[in-house]
């Protein structure tokens, strides 16, 4: 608790100095936990909606409004080449694309890999927005629940870690 | 508490927070125009970008429509097809571009020394499909804009990559038919963008245009936008017969159908072939851009806007060649600094431009020569260099300074000795911009700057009329412009973009080289005052699907010193306006309606001959079949009205006259017709 704590003070501490260094400082989350009741490997990514629209705005030199359908699809395509979960055997996990809601300050997108235990993910790549910030941080967080209790293992990936290993 | 649930918490703290709420100007140099709202990160009220949905949704009869996007701007056609359109903005005819500084993926699109017009601006060779993005920018208040930015100055970038391969087919009424294919396949470490586009046209016309443009471009790029590069080649082709301005008192006689011509040998033909680079990079706290271009322009036109005024046995066909090869370099810094709680940018830059031009003026009959007016070699040299801090003092107050210095070389060999020599011409122009945002939604600003356009190269030295061999004097290489502008932007309404100008414009001399004649004509200082009204209206919530623009713009424009002959600006136009509405419920129907208001001009400086108004309905009905398949059906001038898309006032002579008349000649919009696309995404 006290590590989550600090965490949470310096985070907040980050944010707020944030506001005179507000453009060193860019940041996601990805949220991977297995869901018992489905029985898929959730994945929930949380990122700046300023950065999203900056991202794709260099992609495709236009404007997209990510609450149609049919402009879901670029965050979608890039989202998919930047981020994926390996098996043990090194072959990629199925990882399907839920959906995305869109806010004024987050963007979250939801990926699922159907009837997966967390024990079949190996190796993370997470290279969303850090091929385009310089300083992303992708934080990635690993939810497991060991004899009932809940664990969380957290991966920071940036420019310089893209890849890294589950356990 | 666990440390499970503390982190949704965590993840609240740090994305809730406006992390990017100081970085506006930052914002601006890494992603120009790609916020919706302007509030905040404008330099004037009078600034904007319109994106790639408001763009493909216009309903356009021709490529250089695009531009209307910018409130005010009329574009409209006075000939062939081919043929560069005629503009109008803050008051101004711009005749075929002169004081509206247009650029295609910053390469210049006026042509400066034009044998036809200073600062032609031929868009025949514009893609829409390829356009993300339109950025336009009214009067002079940027030190980064030199040659004909005074009027305004329209930006239009082309997408790296696009969200899906397209290719869409169009048939339509008086002859026009068009196919396009556009695509962007990623290949190893970057995306090969490609376009083709293959068109013709009669429109309305007796004697049709028979317009037959074939048009590619192929892009190579790496990265990002400002982390990037990209290479980029293109080429168009275009030939067409024209239709020029006819006589109202042969058409009001019954001699003449409005839609015929009194001389179906006109017409032309245009080459554009240019490469073009553009590397970028970007990081918190600085941002560096090099661009580079090499364009080769070729034009081919021959006109009658007279018939037998001054050859009743040949008649006054006469041709205007212009081959030219323009290369260029624009490159810019910019640091970007946080102080106590302000951010403040630096930028500077250098453009280089060289002209090497071989034009000339001809008699000719049935596109015949017959004798030579002038014919003249033409190079061009010019160096601008600019610098310009934009600082945010606080929340509510930014600060705009430029100052811009800009040196001219004019070489020109002509076939008359007398016009034959070089010159040079400098001049600074500086620019200061204020905006006050004392208030959440509602932004005030004051801008004030100085502007210029050059003067064709053959005016500046041309000291013996060729046509004529009266002895003429000089005119200066550059002329100055003045303009001050106070403006309002406001937000305060949800969903409601309103933008008011009140504006100044003076310049030192109307000169302009009439390259019907070959000469210049050092015209009479000028100012216009006017305001201009923007409204974009796109609610949110259960209205989402409904969008309405409604922009106004009256101008006055008048001479500044006593003339006998009058005051008025023949041509200056005094109103504009448009209401477009566009409906798009998210399902498999989705239309626009927009009308056009072109307002009345003075023909004459005492004002005594007026064009009338125009007024134009376009309209498109778009019905998606499934998620790939798109049908649309365009309908132009929906009301079939009978007006004028330009007038003038001169002399001229019919065949059966024997002595010239003055009277009014007009080119007319086009008739109703319609249009029918398919388009297919992949």
């Amino acid at each position: 608790m006290m590590v989550a704590l600090r965490r949470l003070a310096l985070v907040a501490l980050l944010s707020c100095a944030g506001h005179a260094l507000a453009h060193q400082f860019h940041v996601g989350f990805v949220d991977i936990s297995f869901n018992a009741r489905t029985g898929s490997l959730e994945v929930v990514h949380t990122y700046h909606t300023d950065d999203v629209d900056a991202l794709l705005g260099n992609l495709y030199q236009r404007q997209f409004d990510l609450s149609a359908p049919e402009d879901q699809a670029v965050l979608r395509k890039y989202v998919e080449k930047q981020f994926w979960i390996n098996g043990a055997d090194g072959k990629r996990l199925p990882l399907t694309w839920v959906g995305v809601t869109v806010g004024p300050e987050t963007v979250v997108v939801l990926q699922e890999i159907e009837n997966t235990p967390l024990a079949r993910a190996a190796v993370i790549h997470d290279n969303v927005l850090s091929d385009f910030l310089a300083d992303q941080t992708n934080t990635v967080n690993i939810n497991q629940t060991v004899d009932g209790k809940n664990s969380v293992r957290t991966l920071a990936f940036s420019r310089q870690a893209t890849e890294q290993a589950v356990k | 508490m666990s440390q499970l649930r503390l982190l949704p918490l965590v993840v609240a703290v740090a994305l809730a927070l406006p992390a990017h709420a100081d970085d506006d100007i930052l914002q601006k140099v890494l992603v120009a125009g790609s916020r919706a709202s302007q509030l905040g990160v404008a330099d004037a009220a009078s600034v904007g970008s319109v994106g790639q949905k408001q763009l493909e949704a216009r309903t356009v009869y021709r490529p250089g429509e695009l531009l209307e996007a910018t409130p005010g701007l009329v574009v409209s056609q006075h000939s062939g097809e081919g043929k560069a359109n005629q503009f109008y903005l803050r008051g101004f005819n711009l005749d075929h571009g002169t004081d509206l500084k247009t650029t295609v993926d910053d390469m210049p699109v006026n042509q400066r020394s034009h044998a036809h017009g200073q600062g032609w601006t031929d868009l025949n060779f514009l893609i829409p499909e390829l356009a993300g993005r339109l950025d336009y920018k009214k009067g002079p208040y940027s030190a980064q804009d030199g040659d004909f930015a005074s009027a305004g100055v329209a930006a239009i970038t082309y997408a790296n990559r696009l969200p899906q391969n397209l290719a869409t087919v169009t048939v339509g009424q008086n002859g026009y038919a068009r196919a396009a294919v556009t695509g962007s396949p990623e290949l190893g470490p970057g995306s090969l963008l490609y376009a083709l586009e293959v068109l013709h046209n009669d429109g309305p016309f007796v004697h049709p245009d028979d317009y037959q443009k074939i048009n590619g471009v192929l892009r190579w790029s790496e990265g990002y936008a400002n982390n990037g590069y990209a290479i980029t080649a293109m080429a168009y082709h275009g030939a067409w017969n024209a239709t020029d301005q006819v006589p109202r008192r042969a058409v009001d006689g019954g001699q003449l159908n409005r839609f015929d011509t009194l001389d179906p040998s006109d017409g032309g033909s245009a080459h554009r072939y240019s490469l073009s680079g553009v590397w970028r990079r970007t990081t918190s706290d600085s941002a560096s851009k090099v661009s580079a271009y090499v364009i080769r322009n070729q034009l081919d036109l021959y006109s009658n806007f007279t018939y037998y005024l001054d050859d009743p046995v040949n008649g006054d066909q006469f041709s205007q060649p212009d081959r030219r090869v323009t290369s260029g370099l624009n490159a810019s810094h910019t640091w970007h600094a946080h102080l106590n709680g302000m951010t403040s940018d630096v930028s500077v830059g250098v453009q280089l431009q060289n002209d090497n031009i071989f034009n000339g003026l001809y008699s000719t009959r049935a596109r015949t020569p017959l004798s030579t007016t002038r014919a003249d070699h033409v190079v061009e040299s010019s160096a601008g260099v600019w610098i310009e801090n934009r600082t945010r003092w606080s929340q509510w107050l930014r600060t705009t300074a430029g100052l811009r210095a800009n040196s001219y070389r004019f070489r020109v060999k002509s076939d008359l000795a007398a016009n034959t020599g070089a010159a040079r011409d400098h001049l600074a122009s500086p620019s200061f911009g204020v905006a006050l945002g004392p208030w959440r939604d509602t932004e005030l600003y004051v801008n004030a700057g100085s502007g210029f356009h050059s003067n064709d190269a053959r005016g500046v030295l041309t000291t013996i009329d060729p046509k004529s061999g009266d002895a003429v004097g000089s005119v200066p290489g550059l002329v100055r412009s003045r303009g001050m502008e106070v403006g309002l932007r406001s937000e305060i309404v949800p969903g409601l973009q309103t933008a008011l100008s009140l504006y100044r414009l003076d310049f030192d001399s109307e000169l302009t080289f009439v390259g019907d004649a070959g000469t210049t004509e050092a015209g009479r200082p000028s100012r216009r005052t006017g305001i201009e009204l923007s409204n974009y209206f796109k609610p949110i919530g259960a209205f989402k699907w409904l969008s309405v623009d409604v922009d106004a713009a009256f101008a006055r424009a008048r001479y500044r010193d006593v003339a006998l002959e009058g005051e008025r600006i023949p041509g200056a136009v005094e109103g504009v306006g448009q209401v477009a509405v566009t409906v798009d419920p998210g399902g498999p129907w989705s239309g626009a309606l927009r009308l056009r208001y072109f307002g009345p001009r003075p023909l004459i400086e005492d004002n005594s001959v007026r064009s009338k108004a125009s007024l134009t309905l376009n309209g498109r009905l778009s019905w998606k079949l499934n998620r790939s398949t798109k049908l649309e059906l365009e309908g132009f001038n929906l009301t079939n009205r009978r007006d004028s898309a330009i007038d003038y006032l001169y002399e001229s002579r019919l065949k059966n006259e024997t002595a010239p008349v003055a009277d009014v000649h007009f080119h007319p919009i086009e008739s109703r017709s319609a249009r029918v696309t398919l388009v297919k995404n992949w």
